[in-house]
């Protein structure tokens, strides 16, 4: 039979991926996330067709970056925070509890099988949108941006739902909401809104290109809320 | 060598409690943990596989507290009680993550999943999605998914529940193999002659603690000396109370509106004298049932509860 050895960190978070992919793959979720990820280049095709300009004088209309970086609220909540809320509310985490692995590979295994999902959905719909906007491509800087707001909104659904399994999306949703309220307010706690610092790090409309202050913004709050998530699952018991 | 060792052993949900201060020791073989639904069996398994830690006291798996050592993990197979799983898997996609997770290489997790699959009967349903499994056939898959990794020490919660006749003597069958190639399996189950079909070695726990521990037929003797009742719907009560109330293993006979409650010691007996005062007297039975036909009745009894009834 099989060699007695614990498996590596890596061959876990691996396996954890591999699995959540295939599931992901059978299941509606991703269905209703591409339908979601169309909506930048479905408005697009509005504008096109409308001639309508939010703002003029940008390269991009700035509604269309807002649908965008409104996906933010939707999407790390639908695939991450419900991944990872069903897996502890519906008990098949008892299967992953009993094996011989560190258990915030759990999280680390979801993180990087739906993550990259999740960029690529946004930031995805973001390209195409401003592509048939404006008959070329966006800038790199503004996809970037939005790979790293996905990246810190994933990680915040992640902790929110290892700390409330049975309504992790629904308050992942939540939370996000209230970030955009945050990141609308003309206070310096708007440095707090993920997706605020998402549309700073873009440097799309304008202002000094900042680079240094968004992102460790969006660091230190990810980080929280994944020393959370981490703190939270070692001592989760099922 | 003990493998488990609980001492003084406490756990609480909240203000619930669900095991209180176990003291126990397991050796090995197998041993079958009876308790009715709410006892605490699951509480006591899922302490053993990891899933949970005392919130007083310890409890150590092969010397290692199994909550934390993620190497004692290793030797520990475990099956739910529940149900869910991976449902959108097929069952060798699922033995071959579980078994990928207990630290099987990954070129022999295939196998080694078709292996744990045909030793519990379930080769031919391999390819299915689980979403579409009977009972049984989820509990084999569970059976499976705890045996995947060769541990020598298993955990089987409730296991044979649900399960239809046929399949319940060959998962029986399997356990029993299971046991003879040298596994340490805990079973639990709040049916006593399906832990009786597996082992002679029970534990008993009620309400959180071990009520009793030892060989099952020292507790089956002790069960049988708790008078057994039986309620009997007739139309003429008295005509069976009366070919009864001269039998020595007659206790109490008790009229109610709708017939009569016999307790008894020997329900064997019992039911025969019913039937035959039954044809004799040509009574007319509408019901025939027994209150005690759960272990939580005996399980009173054994711990003086019965008495205050």
């Amino acid at each position: 039979m099989s060699e007695r050895v614990v498996p590596t960190t890596s061959s876990t978070v691996c396996t954890l991926a591999a699995i959540t992919l295939k599931r992901l793959g059978r299941g509606k979720a991703l269905w209703i996330g591409g339908m979601l990820a169309a909506l930048p280049p479905a408005f697009a095709v509005v504008f096109s067709a409308t001639k309508l300009h939010t703002r003029q004088g940008t390269p991009v209309p700035d509604d269309l970056f807002t649908i965008s970086a409104g996906l933010l609220v939707m999407l790390p909540a639908m695939f991450v925070g419900a991944s990872i809320g069903e897996e502890i509310e519906e008990r098949t985490s008892t299967y992953l509890w009993s094996r011989p692995i560190a258990r915030w590979a759990v999280l680390a295994g979801k993180l990087c099988a739906l993550t990259p999902i999740v960029i690529v959905l946004i930031a995805g719909g973001w390209y195409a949108g401003v592509m048939i906007w404006a008959q070329a491509a966006p800038s790199l800087t503004s996809c970037i941006a939005l790979a790293a707001g996905c990246v810190a909104t994933s990680v915040v659904a992640a902790g929110i739902a290892t700390v409330v399994p049975k309504h992790g999306m629904a308050l992942t949703i939540g939370y996000m909401l209230v970030d955009v309220f945050i990141g609308a307010m003309p206070f310096s706690l708007n440095e707090l809104s993920i997706t605020n610092q998402t549309r700073e790090l873009t440097n799309l409309f304008g202002g000094q290109p900042a680079i240094a202050t968004p992102l460790i913004a969006m660091i230190a709050v990810s980080g929280l809320w994944a020393a959370v998530g981490f703190v939270r699952i070692r001592r989760l018991e099922v | 060598m003990s493998i488990v060792v609980a001492d003084n052993c406490s756990k609480w949900y909240g203000h619930v409690l669900g095991v209180s201060d176990v003291s126990w020791k397991l050796t090995g073989g197998i041993v079958g943990l009876l308790g009715p639904n709410g006892a605490g069996k699951s509480t006591l398994i899922k302490m053993m596989g990891g899933l949970l830690q005392p919130s007083r006291g310890s409890l150590t798996v092969y010397g290692q507290s199994p909550f934390y050592d993620i190497e004692v993990r290793r030797r520990i197979g475990y099956a739910p009680e529940h149900e869910a799983t991976w449902d959108e898997l097929s069952a060798l996609e699922l033995v071959t993550a579980m078994g990928r997770l207990s630290g099987v290489p990954a070129g022999k997790a295939d196998q080694a999943a078709r292996d744990a699959l045909e030793q519990v009967g379930m080769t031919s349903a391999m390819y299915r999605r689980v979403r579409g499994f009977s009972k049984g056939m989820r509990q084999r898959t569970k059976l499976a998914t705890a045996i995947v990794h060769d541990p020598d020490f298993l955990l089987l919660d409730e296991p044979l529940t649900g399960v239809d006749p046929v399949a319940r003597v060959d998962i029986v069958e399997r356990i029993k193999q299971l046991g003879a190639a040298g596994k340490t399996i805990v079973i639990s189950s709040h049916v006593l002659y399906e832990i009786e079909a597996l082992t002679s070695d029970i534990v008993v726990i009620y309400r959180g603690q071990v009520l009793a521990e030892g060989n099952v037929y020292e507790i089956r003797t002790l069960i049988d000396r708790h008078p057994h009742r039986i309620r009997v719907e007739c139309d003429q009560p008295r005509a069976i109370a009366t070919a009864l109330a001269s039998e020595d293993h007659v206790a109490r006979l008790h009229f109610e509106r709708a017939g009569l409650v016999i307790e008894t010691r020997d329900p064997d007996r019992c039911y025969d004298q019913i039937a035959k005062a039954v044809l004799a007297s040509r009574v007319t039975v509408s019901a025939l049932s027994s209150p005690d036909n759960n272990l939580g009745a005996v399980f009173e009894y054994l711990t003086g509860d019965g008495g205050r009834r």
